[in-house]
C-alpha cells in the first residue's frame, strides 16, 4: 500500500503539540503502525494481562468441565465421599472465574477505548498540521467518516477481536500440547497439518476480504461526503427542488455500500477452514481407530474420545476467525485510510529555528510563478513588485485573475512553486511559520465563524478581555449590533454564523483581526456586503487601523483604490499595471476602464479631470 | 468556546415506548421474512451440530467396542465428516443471508429517514448541527443493522432453549425445576441492566456524533485557524471532546462487560446446586447415574443460549438507542407544512404579503423557557409582524436597507424556506400553504448571499437545476452572466471538478456560476440577495446587463446594497426593522428626500468621482486626528 514514502520531517508539520511517538512507524505501514498502538506505553501491559488472563480463563472452564466429569464417574462408581469438595471447586471456579472475566473485561475495553481516543487524537492533530492546500482537496465528510468511523475501527480491534484471538490460540496450542504430552506423537499429524493449512486459508481468506473491506471503509467516506455536502448546500437543494436528486445521489453510493457489505458477508459464507476442520477431525478419527486396530496399548476406546474430543476443540477458533478476521481486516483498512492521509506529506516547511523577530512590514515578491498542488496551470506568473513597510496596497482586477492567491502566498498558506515572496527583505520560507502568521492578519471574503459565542469568535485569534473585545467591536461597527442582542457579546451564532446576515458577519471578522493587532493585514473584498452607510464609518476604523501596518486591499471599492499607495492591475494571473492612481490613470488603459465604466465617462473626459 | 460539549438530547428527540419501537423495527424486517428464517433455522441447527456431535460420535465410537467391522467403520467416518461439515453448509446459507438481510435493512433506513432529512425546512437546519445529523444518518443506522444480527440470534437462541428444555424434562424433572429456578435470576439481572445500558449507549452515541460534529466544522474553519495560528485552540478543544466520547464510551463498555459475568455467576451457582442435589441423588439412590450425566451434558447446551439471549438483551438496548435517534429525526414533522398540494403549469409572478407575523421560531417554543435557552437569542426576535406588500406579476422590485433589517428574511419567506405565524402570503391569489412545494420552488430561482456549489464539475453546477440542459445551453447562460471566457484558464475547462463549495474558483467565478445556474432554470420569480456584491467592476457591468435583460418579464426580487443596480428597477422599498419605510421609484425617492435618498447619497459619494478625490483628506484627518 506504501510505496517511494519519503521520509517526514516531523518540523515539517505546521502544528505538532507534543513529540509524536508514532511518525516513524507511520511509515511502515498500517499494520506496523497499529501494533505499535497495542504495545504503547502502558497499553503493553494491559496487553499482557488480557492474554494471561484470557488463558487463564480458558484453562480454569476446561479444568471445571474436567472435574464435573471425574466427580459424576466417582458419584456413579457410588464414591460420595469427597462431594462437598466437589461443590466447593465448583463454587470456586464458578463464581470465581467470572471475577476474573471481569477484570479482564475491564481492561480489554480500557485498551479498546484507549486505542480509540489516542488513534483518533493522532490523526486529528495531524490534520491540523497539514497545509492549507492539503485541505483544499479533502472532502469534509471523508474526513469526519475517517476521524470518527474509521478510527472506531481500531476499538473493535481490540474488542472484541483481540481476546478472541488470544482465546483462539489458547484452543490451538492446548489440544496440541495435550496431544502431544498423553497420545502418540504420530496423533499430532491430523492437528498439526491443520494448523499450517489453517494459517494458509486464514490468510487467504484475509487476502480475499481485504478489497472488499477497503471498498466497504472507502464507500462509507463517500457516503459521508455525500451526505454532509448535501446537508450543508441544503438551501440550494431546496431552492431548486432538487431534493430527489441529492436523495438518489446518496442512495447510489448507499447502495455500492451495500454490495460491499453483502459481498464480505459472501467471501465469509465461503470460508474454507471450516471444511478442514470437518477433514481433520474426520482424519484424526480415521487414524486415531487405525492405531487402535494395530491394538497400540496406549490407544484404547477411551483414548480414541478423548483425542477425537481435543480435536473437537479446534472448531473454536475455526469457527470464531470467520468473524474476527472480518474485523480484523476492517480495522486495517479503516488504519489503511488514517495512513493515507497522515502520510501525505505537509508542503509547508514549518521552520521552527527560523526568524521570529517582528515584522516591519515590507513586502516584495520576485518574479513569482505559482500552480495549485498537482496541476501545472500557473495561476500566477512571474509576479514582480514591492511595497514599502506601512503601504497601503489595493490589487484589482477581473475574477479569478488571481488577486485572493496572491495574498495568500504572503503568509505561507501557499508556497510558491517558482520565486520568492520577502518580508522585511527576507524569504517567508525563512521564518518560523508560526511567528511569521501571527503577524499577518487576513480577512477572507467568505467570512467562516464558529457555531460560538460572538465573543469567543472575537477573540478566536487573540485571547482577549471584553474589554478589549468591545474596543475593538466599535472599531469594527460591530458593536451596536452585538449589544441589540439579549445575550450580548455572548450570543450564540449557529453553524457558520448562520444567525448573522452576511455584512454582520464581515464586521465580526473585521473585529478579529483588529485583536489581533497584526503588522500586515489583509482585507479580501471583507465590506462586500456591509452597506454603504456602515462602511462610511468603517472606513474611517479601518484607515485608522491601517497605521503603522502593511495593507492588502483587495477591493472593487473605488475610493479604496484611489488612494492607494500601490495599485496592482492583474489579469489572468499576471500584474498587467503597476502604480499609483495618477500614473496609471495615464498609463493603464485597463485601469481607466474602470473608472470609464463606473461612470459612464469618456476617456478624454477622464484624463481632463485627473489634470484639473 | 461554547461547542455542545454537554451530552444532552436534541431538541427533536423523543423517547419511545419499547413496544412501539419493536413494531417499527419489525415492520423494517417484514419484507425479509423468507431470508430471516433461514438464518434463523441454520443458526439453530448450528448450534445442535455443534453441540451435538461431540455427544453422538462419542457414542458411536463406543459402539466400536462392540462393533468392529468395517461397514461399522466406514459409517462412523462418514458420519463424522458429515456432522463436521455441516457446518460448513449451514455457515453458507447463514452469512449470506444474514449480510443480504442487513445489508438492505440498513439501505432502507437510510433512505427513510434521508428522504424525512431532505423534507425538513431551513429552520431546522439553522438549529441542528449538520455534522450530528450525519452521523445519525450514517453511523446509526449501522448500529441499527447490529440489531438485526442479534435478533436473528436471539429467536435462535429462544428456539433452542425450548427444544432442550423439553430433553431435558424428559431426563429428569426435579433436577430441571432446580434450573429452572435460576431462570428468573437471569432475567432479573437482564433487565436490571436494561435502563442503563440504554441511557450509557445513547451518551456514547451522542458523544461519537459530537466528535463527527466537532469534526465537520473546525475542518471547514481550518483556514482560519491556521491564519490565526490558532491551531493550538483547536487542538485543546478536540481532545475535550474525544476524551468526552472515550469516558462516555468507556462507561457504556464497563455496563455492557458487567453483565456477561454476573449471569455466568448465577450459571455458576447452578452448577454447584445441581452437583449438590444431583450429586446427592445419585449417591442416595433416588437419581440414575446415567440420567445424571446426561443432564450435566445437556446443561450447557441450556444455559449457552440462555445467557446469550439474557446478554444480548442490553446490546439490544443498544440498537433500541440507534433506532430511537433515527426515528426521531425520522418523525419529527416539518415545520412548513402544505395545506394543499396545488401544482400551477405557470406562475404569473404576482406576490402578496398580508399582514405578515414572522419569527425565526415557533411561539410556542418561545413559551418554553428550556428551549428558549437553548434558542440563539437572535432567533428569538421578531423579524415581521403585520407586514403588507404586493408584488405584481413581471414587475421588478428592490429592497433596500441596513444590515439586519429583513431584507433577506422577505426572500426567504416566499422560497417558503421558513414557516410564518401570522397573515399569510399569496402567489397569484393562492395562499403560498397550498402549493406543491416541489413544483412551487421550481418556479423561483434564488441566487443567494453566498454562493453555494458542489464537489462536481463545472457544467454539472450549471445544469443543477436543470439536468437535461445540452452544452449549448450551459454555455448561452454562462455568457448571459457575464462571459464564458474565464472557463477556459480551467485545467479541463467545463469538465474541471470544482471541489467542495467551490473552492477552485474565486468567490466572483462562483458567482458568476449561480448567475448561470438560475438562468438556465429560467424561474418565474427571480430572488437576487445581494448577488452582486463579489463581483469586480467589469463583470459586474457584463452581469448588470444580463440582469437587466433577465428581469424582463419575470417577477423580480433584487436585494441589493450597491444601489447602482437598482436605478432601473419598477419599484424600490425600503425596510428598516421589519417595516416599510419608504416605497416608490428611483425618481420619486430620490425627489421625496427622506431614508432612500440619505443611503443614495451615502452610496453615492462613495461612487462618485468627487468623494473618491476627497477620501485622502477624511482619511488624512482621521490619521492626524489620531
Amino acid at each position: 500500500m506504501l510505496k517511494n514514502i519519503r521520509k517526514i520531517d516531523n518540523r515539517k508539520m505546521e502544528f505538532m503539540p507534543e513529540v509524536d511517538p508514532f511518525s516513524e512507524v507511520r511509515l511502515k505501514g498500517e499494520k506496523r503502525w497499529i501494533i505499535a498502538h497495542i504495545f504503547h506505553g502502558t497499553n503493553k501491559f494491559i496487553v499482557l494481562i488480557i492474554f494471561f488472563g484470557t488463558i487463564l480463563t480458558s484453562i480454569l472452564n476446561s479444568a471445571l468441565n474436567i472435574i464435573i466429569g471425574v466427580a459424576i464417574d466417582e458419584f456413579i462408581a457410588g464414591i460420595g465421599g469427597r462431594l462437598f469438595h466437589y461443590v466447593l471447586v465448583i463454587f470456586i471456579i464458578g463464581v470465581g472465574s467470572p471475577f476474573l472475566n471481569l477484570v479482564n473485561n475491564l481492561l480489554r475495553e480500557t485498551l479498546a477505548q484507549r486505542m480509540e481516543r489516542d488513534t483518533r487524537q493522532e490523526f486529528y492533530t495531524n490534520l491540523l498540521g497539514k497545509s492549507q492546500s492539503f485541505h483544499d482537496q479533502q472532502r469534509i465528510g471523508d474526513i469526519m467518516a475517517r476521524t470518527t468511523n474509521d478510527v472506531r475501527m481500531l476499538n473493535f480491534l481490540i474488542s472484541p477481536a483481540l481476546s478472541l484471538i488470544f482465546e483462539s490460540f489458547a484452543a490451538l496450542v492446548i489440544p496440541i500440547i495435550f496431544i502431544f504430552l498423553f497420545f502418540p506423537t504420530e496423533l499430532l499429524f491430523a492437528p498439526l497439518v491443520f494448523t499450517v493449512l489453517f494459517l494458509i486459508t486464514l490468510r487467504s481468506y484475509t487476502r480475499k476480504l481485504g478489497p472488499v473491506t477497503a471498498r466497504l471503509r472507502g464507500e462509507f467516506g463517500q457516503m459521508n461526503a455525500i451526505l454532509n455536502e448535501t446537508l450543508s448546500g441544503i438551501e440550494v437543494v431546496k431552492g431548486s427542488s432538487n431534493e430527489e436528486y441529492e436523495l438518489k445521489k446518496y442512495l447510489r453510493n448507499a447502495h455500492s455500500f451495500k454490495d460491499a457489505f453483502v459481498e464480505q458477508g459472501y467471501i465469509m459464507a465461503r470460508y474454507i477452514p471450516l471444511l478442514l476442520i470437518a477433514f481433520t477431525i474426520t482424519f484424526g478419527l480415521g487414524h486415531a481407530i487405525f492405531l487402535n486396530l494395530q491394538g497400540s496399548p496406549s490407544m484404547g476406546i477411551g483414548q480414541i474420545i478423548a483425542y477425537v474430543g481435543l480435536l473437537g476443540i479446534l472448531r473454536f477458533p475455526t469457527f470464531i476467525s470467520i468473524w474476527v478476521f472480518a474485523i480484523v481486516r476492517l480495522a486495517i483498512s479503516g488504519s489503511e485510510r488514517l495512513l493515507e492521509v497522515m502520510n501525505k506529506e505537509s508542503d509547508i516547511d514549518e521552520n521552527i529555528q527560523g526568524r521570529t523577530a517582528e515584522i516591519v512590514g515590507g513586502v516584495s515578491f520576485k518574479n513569482v510563478t505559482f500552480c495549485y498542488p498537482g496541476s501545472s496551470q500557473p495561476v500566477l506568473l512571474n509576479i514582480d513588485f514591492e511595497v514599502q513597510p506601512g503601504q497601503t496596497v489595493a490589487i484589482v482586477g477581473t475574477t479569478g485573475s488571481g488577486k485572493t492567491t496572491l495574498t495568500k502566498l504572503i503568509s505561507r498558506l501557499y508556497d510558491v512553486t517558482e520565486g520568492h515572496v520577502f518580508v522585511d527583505s527576507v524569504d517567508v520560507k525563512n521564518y518560523h511559520l508560526e511567528s511569521l502568521r501571527s503577524q499577518i492578519s487576513y480577512i477572507e471574503q467568505d467570512v467562516f465563524l464558529f457555531s460560538s459565542s460572538i465573543f469567543d469568535n472575537i477573540s478566536f485569534g487573540k485571547t482577549g478581555s471584553i474589554d478589549q473585545v468591545t474596543r475593538v467591536a466599535k472599531e469594527a461597527q460591530a458593536h451596536d449590533f452585538i449589544s441589540k442582542f439579549p445575550e450580548g457579546y455572548y450570543t450564540e451564532v449557529g453553524e457558520r454564523g448562520v444567525q448573522l446576515s452576511g455584512g454582520e458577519r464581515q464586521r465580526v471578522a473585521i473585529a478579529r483581526a483588529f485583536l489581533a493587532d497584526p503588522k500586515i493585514l489583509i482585507l479580501d473584498d471583507s465590506t462586500s456586503a456591509i452597506d454603504s452607510e456602515t462602511e462610511d464609518r468603517i472606513q474611517a476604523s479601518i484607515s485608522n487601523v491601517l497605521k503603522g501596518r502593511t495593507t492588502f486591499l483587495i477591493t472593487h471599492r473605488l475610493s479604496q483604490i484611489r488612494w492607494a499607495d500601490l495599485i496592482l492591475v492583474m489579469q489572468r494571473g499576471t500584474i498587467i499595471a503597476q502604480g499609483t492612481h495618477e500614473e496609471l490613470i495615464k498609463t493603464s488603459e485597463e485601469y481607466r476602464k474602470i473608472f470609464i465604466k463606473r461612470f459612464d465617462l469618456r476617456e478624454e473626459q477622464l484624463l481632463k479631470m485627473e489634470v484639473t | 468556546m461554547g461547542w455542545g460539549l454537554g451530552l444532552g438530547s436534541e431538541e427533536y428527540d423523543r423517547i419511545y415506548r419499547d413496544r412501539d419501537l419493536v413494531r417499527r423495527i419489525i415492520s423494517y424486517f417484514v419484507d425479509h421474512k423468507l431470508q430471516m428464517s433461514v438464518v434463523i433455522i441454520f443458526l439453530t441447527l448450528t448450534s445442535f451440530a455443534n453441540s451435538l456431535s461431540p455427544l453422538l460420535s462419542r457414542e458411536a465410537i463406543n459402539e466400536l467396542e462392540t462393533t468392529r467391522d468395517w461397514g461399522y467403520l466406514l459409517l462412523l467416518i462418514l458420519l463424522t465428516f458429515t456432522l463436521n461439515g455441516l457446518g460448513w453448509i449451514f455457515n453458507f446459507f447463514r452469512q449470506r443471508n444474514s449480510s443480504l438481510v442487513i445489508g438492505n435493512v440498513v439501505l432502507k433506513l437510510r433512505q427513510d429517514v434521508n428522504t424525512a432529512v431532505l423534507n425538513h425546512d431551513l429552520s431546522f437546519y439553522d438549529k441542528y448541527p449538520t455534522g450530528k445529523i450525519v452521523s445519525r444518518i450514517n453511523t446509526d443506522s449501522q448500529d441499527f443493522g447490529q440489531t438485526a444480527e442479534l435478533t436473528m440470534q436471539v429467536i435462535s437462541s429462544f428456539l433452542i432453549v425450548f427444544v432442550v428444555l423439553g430433553a431435558l424434562l424428559t431426563i429428569n424433572i426435579p433436577l430441571t425445576i432446580t434450573v429452572l429456578g435460576m431462570v428468573p435470576f437471569i432475567f432479573i439481572i437482564a433487565l436490571a441492566f436494561r435502563k442503563v445500558a440504554r441511557k450509557r449507549t445513547l451518551e456514547g452515541q451522542r458523544a461519537l456524533a459530537t466528535v463527527n460534529s466537532f469534526v465537520q466544522e473546525s475542518v471547514s474553519g481550518i483556514s482560519i485557524a491556521k491564519t490565526f495560528r490558532q491551531e493550538k485552540k483547536l487542538y485543546n478543544k478536540f481532545n475535550g471532546v474525544n476524551e468526552q466520547s472515550y469516558r462516555a464510551n468507556l462507561r457504556r463498555a464497563y455496563v455492557f462487560n458487567f453483565i456477561f459475568p454476573a449471569l455466568s455467576i448465577v450459571q455458576g451457582v447452578a452448577l454447584v446446586l445441581l452437583m449438590w442435589i444431583g450429586g446427592e441423588g445419585t449417591l442416595g439412590g433416588h437419581i440414575k447415574a446415567g440420567d445424571f450425566y446426561l443432564f450435566f451434558q445437556s446443561l450447557w447446551l441450556f444455559f449457552f443460549p440462555l445467557l446469550s439471549i439474557a446478554s444480548f438483551w442490553p446490546a439490544f438496548q443498544a440498537g433500541l438507542a440507534a433506532s430511537e435517534r433515527i426515528f426521531a429525526l425520522i418523525d419529527t414533522p416539518p415545520t412548513v407544512l402544505q395545506d394543499e398540494d396545488r401544482i400551477l403549469d405557470k406562475i404569473h409572478g404576482k406576490i402578496e404579503f398580508v399582514k405578515l407575523g414572522f419569527s425565526y421560531v415557533e411561539s410556542s417554543d418561545i413559551l418554553d423557557r428550556e428551549k428558549q435557552n437553548y434558542l440563539p437569542e437572535i432567533a428569538r426576535a421578531k423579524v415581521f409582524s403585520n407586514f403588507s406588500l404586493k408584488i405584481n406579476p413581471g414587475e421588478s422590485l428592490a429592497i433596500v436597507g441596513h444590515t439586519g433589517a429583513g431584507k433577506s428574511s422577505l426572500a426567504k419567506l416566499i422560497a417558503r424556506f421558513y414557516e410564518f405565524q401570522e397573515g399569510d402570503i399569496t402567489i397569484d391569489e393562492i395562499s403560498i400553504r397550498n402549493f406543491n412545494l416541489k413544483a412551487y420552488r421550481k418556479h423561483i430561482g434564488i441566487i443567494p448571499q453566498t454562493p453555494f456549489l458542489w464537489a462536481d464539475t463545472l457544467e454539472n453546477n450549471i445544469k443543477y437545476s436543470k439536468p437535461s440542459a445540452t452544452k449549448d445551453e450551459v454555455l448561452w447562460a454562462l455568457e448571459q452572466a457575464g462571459g464564458a471566457d474565464w472557463v477556459e484558464d480551467l485545467p479541463n475547462g467545463l469538465e474541471t471538478n470544482i471541489r467542495e463549495r467551490g473552492a477552485l474558483l474565486s468567490m466572483g467565478q462562483r458567482q458568476l456560476v449561480v448567475f448561470a445556474r438560475t438562468l438556465l432554470e429560467n424561474p418565474s420569480i427571480l430572488i437576487l440577495d445581494e448577488a452582486t456584491a463579489s463581483v469586480d467592476p467589469f463583470t459586474e457591468t457584463r452581469i448588470q446587463e444580463a440582469l437587466e435583460k433577465t428581469i424582463e418579464g419575470r417577477t423580480s426580487i433584487i436585494i441589493a446594497h450597491r444601489l447602482w443596480t437598482v436605478r432601473h428597477v419598477d419599484r424600490i422599498i425600503v425596510i428598516d426593522h421589519g417595516k416599510i419605510v419608504e416605497k416608490g421609484n428611483h425618481e420619486e425617492l430620490m425627489e421625496k428626500g427622506g431614508h432612500y435618498a440619505t443611503l443614495y447619497d451615502t452610496y453615492f459619494r462613495h461612487q462618485s468621482l468627487d468623494y473618491i478625490e476627497k477620501t485622502r483628506d477624511y482619511i488624512k484627518a482621521v490619521k492626524e486626528g489620531n
